[in-house]
């Protein structure tokens, strides 16, 4: 008889248990309804790529050595780079050179290990194709510089959540004036002590 | 929209009855020169015709809330490109399903493919005979009204297990099992609880059970009488939807999409359109079973007389019958949003789970509620139905 009481009141504890927790759960949802979006509106509105983004990569065909160091730290061997001797100056003449971003992971090893900085990275991400082989760049496409985020009259650029100020998740609204959160480098850079070495050669000098 | 106007009443003016529209639109008739016969014949399609396209429209509206209330719950927009705020995406839903390419796979079996959807939908449209939306504002006030629901509501498992079976796929196998132990498990405790509803009335008829709750306006519904049947009600009616988190018998995660994963274009089409008409239907029978149906908060007599109206004036008649279409939409689009945000906030169960919640803990709840009824209704008979 009391097994069968401490059931009920087990299974009792039970439901008002469960209810409790979706009641929980209903008002979570509930509070989100009120709250606004935080989607992009792509394509109307894009965030601005950070810094270190690796998007397409840009070529400077004349700063270029045909060096193909670029060849060498790639994965998979990807950049083409045509080039044939010159016998009479004995020097590489450079005609051609391309990257196909059908292939490209964007690792920016060749970024990184290029001796004349002639490739770098850009902040364009929009590379779709109806065809896999329009994405195999020569040097004219690869030089071409990308449109700015910021700059397209037709976008609105938004900031990344890292690039908000304190206490803001969503950049709809935000005026571009707004400071992000924490210090920039330049800002870091004021607080360190003064240690030029000119300055310090000089007060060594007088005290000597 | 019965043919029971008492005689010496003035037709369509019932007091005690309230607008008829049935018998106004007859007499009118005849009064053109029609036999009796023929006016009735005129009138027969009408309901049916309205009735079908309130379904429809009323699955338009669904899903519309459906995906902006979604989007407003995840902090997204939703549609809102298709028509203002986006209410035409559903008809761009529908028409693109209806312009899709109909496929039968090659090794289904072609028959028991498309007769499945047909038996999925064909019920729920059925059972909108018995909705209410006032006195006489049903298409027709059958003596067993929620009983056919009931009966009809139970020849779908047959559809979805005939639709999982003639894929010859093995994920369309298992989702309409599922669905057919979820449908037969869930219709036990759901016939349970209308049961204690029904012995409260006295009558099996949708429109006997909303007037017995209209005696004192929100107290008197169901609802206060019969809160652990309203629950069981709503999880069953949940579950015979395969609403989250009943959805197991589609759980994309597990079974692609269960018995509707080889359908595409119309066929697909009306199996969407029978689980949001099914979920329509299930909030308006929640509302007339537990919610007082048509009736407003505050009862419309008391109103009319505070204002001085006479409660049979033509005036009062069409305004009644009007909050009554107004409140019974409202109160299932209340329960339709809830099925939404629950939708959100709920995580599939498993199916070990909800076996055993249909019949270790809902069944036993709905028997227990249906003897604790009876006996109150033997011992206050007066708050309980005498």
């Amino acid at each position: 008889m009391f097994g069968f009481l401490k059931k009920v009141g087990d299974y009792t504890r039970d439901a008002v248990g469960a209810a409790n927790y979706m009641t929980q759960g209903l008002a979570v949802t509930f509070d989100h309804l009120r709250r606004r979006p935080v989607t992009v509106q792509y394509p109307y509105e894009k965030l601005i790529p950070s810094e270190r983004y690796r998007g397409r990569i840009h070529y400077e065909f004349d700063k270029c050595i045909a060096c193909e160091v670029c060849v060498r730290v790639c994965p998979i061997n990807l950049p083409v780079v045509d080039w044939v001797m010159n016998k009479a100056t004995k020097k590489k003449e450079l005609r051609n050179y391309s990257i196909d971003f059908g292939v490209c992971i964007f690792c920016g090893n060749c970024v990184e290990y290029c001796p004349t900085n002639c490739l770098s990275m850009t902040e364009e991400y929009e590379l779709a194709a109806f065809d896999r082989h329009s994405l195999n760049y020569d040097n004219i496409a690869l030089g071409r510089l990308p449109t700015s985020v910021t700059s397209d009259p037709a976008v609105f650029a938004l900031r990344e959540l890292a690039y908000l100020p304190k206490g803001e998740m969503d950049p709809h609204g935000v005026p571009d004036t707004a400071p992000r959160v924490g210090r920039l480098p330049e800002q870091v850079l004021e607080t360190l002590p003064k240690t030029e070495p000119a300055a310090a050669a000089a007060t060594s000098k007088e005290k000597a | 929209m019965l043919s029971t106007t008492a005689p010496g009443t003035t037709p369509g003016l019932d007091a005690a009855a309230g607008l008829d529209l049935q018998a106004s639109f007859e007499t009118a008739l005849q009064g053109l020169g029609l036999s009796a016969g023929a006016a009735h014949l005129l009138w027969l399609p009408l309901p049916m015709v309205l009735v079908l396209v309130a379904a429809v429209v009323g699955v338009l509206v669904n899903v519309w809330l459906e995906r902006k209330i979604s989007a407003a719950v995840q902090q997204r927009i939703g549609p809102e490109y298709a028509g203002a705020l986006g209410v035409l995406q559903p008809i761009a839903d529908g028409m693109k399903l209806v312009f899709k390419e109909d496929i039968i796979p090659a090794r289904a079996d072609g028959l028991l493919f498309t007769l499945g959807p047909v038996l999925v939908l064909i019920p729920v449209i059925l059972s909108w005979l018995v909705v209410p939306f006032g006195q006489h504002l049903l298409i027709s006030n059958v003596g067993v009204g929620i009983f056919l629901w009931i009966s009809l509501s139970s020849i779908q498992p047959i559809g979805l297990l005939m639709s999982g079976y003639a894929s010859n796929n093995k994920y369309s196998l298992l989702g309409g099992l599922r669905a057919a132990a979820q449908s037969i498990s869930y219709e036990i405790p759901l016939a349970l609880a209308v049961l204690a509803v029904v012995m409260m009335s006295n009558s099996l008829s949708t429109v006997d059970i909303v007037d017995q709750q209209t005696g004192a306006g929100i107290l008197s519904w169901n609802i206060w009488r019969q809160p652990v049947g309203f629950v069981i009600f709503w999880i069953c009616a949940l579950a015979e939807c395969e609403r989250l988190p009943f959805d197991l018998p589609e759980a994309e995660e597990e079974l692609v999409a269960g018995y509707q994963t080889e359908y595409s274009g119309m066929k697909f089409a009306l199996f969407y359109l029978g689980s949001y008409i099914n979920l329509v239907l299930s909030a308006l029978l929640v509302s007339v079973l537990y919610l007082g149906g048509w009736g407003f908060p505050l009862p419309v007599e008391w109103l009319a007389g505070w204002l001085g109206q006479p409660v049979d004036a033509p005036v009062v008649q069409v305004i009644t019958a009007s909050v009554g279409i107004v409140m019974t939409v409202l109160k299932a689009y209340l329960l339709v949003f809830l099925a939404i945000l629950l939708r959100w906030t709920t995580p599939r169960v498993r199916i070990d789970q909800l076996l055993d919640l249909g019949w270790k803990f809902l069944l036993p709840i709905a028997l227990v509620n249906l003897l604790v009824t009876a006996g109150l209704k033997l011992a206050f008979p007066a708050f309980f139905g005498g």
